[in-house]
């Protein structure tokens, strides 16, 4: 029972290998194969060891003595981030499973992904994680770059090239933290982190890991590389990019800043400014985007940026996390779905897509509640984060009006998304996506649970009382159509005329030296904000 | 080797993927960020005139850290990885591009 872990890393990187090894078509079966057997070992190993996680922590090859093996270990937080990833690996299999074409290479790395990024989830070791952070970053290259057009190419080299900058920037933190504290185990380095001397080069470390941290997560200056990956890969690896991979710097965030709580650098107002400029970001160029994917790539970043809101503006990191999975449900369902309307229509322009409701009603139905849980609608699930976030914000009046800004105008780019559904029935070229809807059915019915039945769900598991939050009231649904109104006037007002200002937006590209002097900007920057202030 | 040099190092490697256009020069800077890397960790866990770090009959009063020299093994086969990948990816960038000049692969269309 206490080796699950492991397993949860290896079942998935072994399957991946065999079906690397013997190349034929029944070997997506054996996908699922590997998938039914880590869904169910890691519902025994909850189970088992719910509410007791300290005694599970697994060293491995027996070092537990002195703190020097390598150690990995679980909590309701890593847990929580486990279940996602493996539910959003399920979506991906099932909208990939074609029977009788069989993509191997394809398989090989989404499979040897998904145990990396559990392996990222469950370590207690901060060499490890660098380890498995660049092999994340390696993998995502890969599959960013599948599809072996330019397009495809350059994005993957941009990735790989600022994410790799980014990983190497938390190595010198790893190596600084252990030449303080002589171990590079987390719960140790924590624990005994307030009595510690040498405070300028802890601080260091923070300012380093926290830079990486930012490449990692898409934040404020170094967040180019996001549009560009997400925009050129398949629908179904965007959907796990930016439902799982980009969490993967939220999840770091959490952890880092739990690692660092001792030390109480105060991160809360610096990181709440970074967030408000991400979202912002986020917004106004995705309000600018024709092409549907980029539109979504953009979205997901004003996401992120409510998202650290959420995880600096309170005591917990709950208002944060609830959106983490509540922005995991939605913009996978988007994503899906957009993978379906352009191999439909044959082209991703949305000025070109028309008579969506005509053509395909059902993926209609599934497009509209993806758009509204991530708009904030009553009943769906972005409504109990956003509603979660912008209480705990109602201290300062700034504060809570920039966040109701920044809920307009991420509202505002599915306001000009929402014109696909109009027009006459366009001519629908022959496809079967019956099956491929599946997957969107699922993940639509997990937006809907998530929006009703969030109090008992929350309480069960996290211990957070959400009963403040009332979904069936009348200001909820007004307010939702104040927010709505007003993104809708900016729409009309200002995007739909196409005016210079937009296209000069739309065509801002960042070339990577650029954003490798601004994240070079960002250390200095945080370096004066935490060490030397 | 003094500990602030190898932080040069690493400086320079910064400095170069900041300003270099070129796809290849930047994947030179990554792997100078990650030499200087490599060095600093190795000097840390150095000891004057400490032996290397093996079980042996003899007595041995200072043993050099053994685990910055092997989490660093580790950090090299990576950065050997990091390489081998985006070097591959300039080939396929030439191929399609004509070029691997960050800002000519970004106006171009592709040719093949």
């Amino acid at each position: 029972m206490i080796n699950i872990p492991l397993l949860l890393v290896f079942i998935p990187v072994v399957a991946a290998i065999i079906i690397y090894i013997f190349k034929n078509r029944w070997m997506y079966f054996l996908a699922f194969a590997a998938q039914i057997l880590v869904t169910v070992l890691a519902v025994a190993y909850t189970i088992h060891y719910w509410g007791d996680f300290e005694s599970a922590m697994l060293f491995i090859g027996g070092w537990s003595e002195g703190d020097i093996g390598i150690s990995l270990r679980n909590d309701p937080l890593s847990i929580s981030f486990l279940f996602l990833s493996i539910f959003s690996w399920w979506m991906v299999l099932i909208y990939k499973f074609e029977p009788g074409k069989t993509d191997n290479t394809f398989l090989f790395f989404l499979m040897f992904l998904q145990g990396v990024f559990l392996g990222l989830l469950q370590t207690n070791d901060l060499f490890n994680l660098f380890v498995f952070l660049e092999l994340t970053t390696i993998i995502v290259t890969i599959l960013v770059a599948y599809q072996k057009v330019g397009s495809s190419i350059r994005a993957g080299v941009y990735y790989l090239l600022l994410n790799t900058a980014g990983v190497l920037a938390f190595l010198v933190g790893v190596i600084l933290l252990y030449n303080v504290f002589g171990t590079i185990n987390i719960e140790v380095i924590r624990n005994n982190m307030a009595g510690m001397g040498e405070y300028n080069i802890i601080q260091l470390a923070f300012v380093l890991m926290m830079a990486a941290v930012t490449v990692k997560a898409a934040l404020f200056p170094v967040f180019t590389w996001l549009p560009k990956a997400h925009g050129v890969a398949q629908s179904a690896i965007s959907a796990l990019l930016s439902g799982m991979i980009v969490k993967a710097g939220i999840y770091l965030f959490i952890r880092l800043n739990q690692m660092f709580a001792l030390a109480e650098f105060g991160y809360q107002d610096f990181f709440f400014a970074i967030g408000v400029m991400t979202a912002v970001t986020g917004a106004v160029f995705a309000m600018m985007q024709t092409n549907i994917k980029l539109l979504l790539a953009y979205s997901t970043l004003s996401q992120v940026g409510i998202i650290i809101i959420g995880l600096v503006s309170m005591e917990t990191y709950h208002g944060g996390l609830l959106h983490v999975f509540n922005h995991a449900l939605f913009k996978s369902l988007l994503f899906l779905g957009a993978g379906i309307i352009i191999s439909v229509y044959r082209t991703k322009d949305i000025t070109k897509i028309r008579g969506l409701w005509r053509s395909m009603p059902v993926v209609s139905l599934l497009m509209i509640a993806g758009m509204l849980a991530i708009s904030g609608a009553p009943f769906f699930n972005g409504y109990v984060s956003k509603a979660f976030i912008s209480t705990s914000l109602a201290d300062s009046t700034v504060r809570y009006y920039t966040f109701l800004l920044i809920n307009i105008g991420s509202t505002a780019a599915f306001i000009k998304l929402a014109q696909i559904f109009f027009g006459p029935k366009m001519l629908s070229y022959p496809m079967r996506h019956t099956a491929k809807m599946i997957p969107l059915f699922f993940i639509a019915a997990g937006c809907f649970a998530l929006g009703n039945f969030y109090v008992p769900i929350f309480d069960r598991f996290f211990g957070v009382d959400l009963s403040d939050i009332r979904a069936f009231s009348l200001s909820a649904f007004f307010d939702y159509f104040v927010t709505l109104a007003a993104a809708f006037a900016i729409v009309w007002f200002w995007v739909r005329k196409d005016g210079r200002i937009v296209r000069e937006l739309r065509k801002v590209h960042i070339s990577f030296e650029t954003a490798n002097y601004m994240f070079v900007l960002y250390i200095v920057a945080l370096g004066v904000v935490f060490v030397v202030w | 080797m003094n500990p602030i040099l190898t932080f040069v190092v690493i400086l320079i490697g910064f400095y170069g993927i900041a300003t270099s256009k070129n796809i290849i020069k930047s994947v030179f800077c990554l792997t100078i960020i990650e030499s200087g890397i490599i060095l600093l960790f190795l000097n840390l866990g150095n000891y004057e005139g400490g032996a290397i770090p093996i079980l042996s009959n003899g007595q041995i009063d200072t043993i050099v850290d053994p685990l910055p020299q092997a989490l660093m093994i580790t950090t090299i086969v990576i950065g050997s990885t990091v390489t081998a990948l985006s070097l591959m990816l300039c080939i396929k960038l030439f191929h399609h591009y004509g070029s691997i000049d960050w800002a000519k692969i970004l106006g171009r269309e592709d040719l093949s």
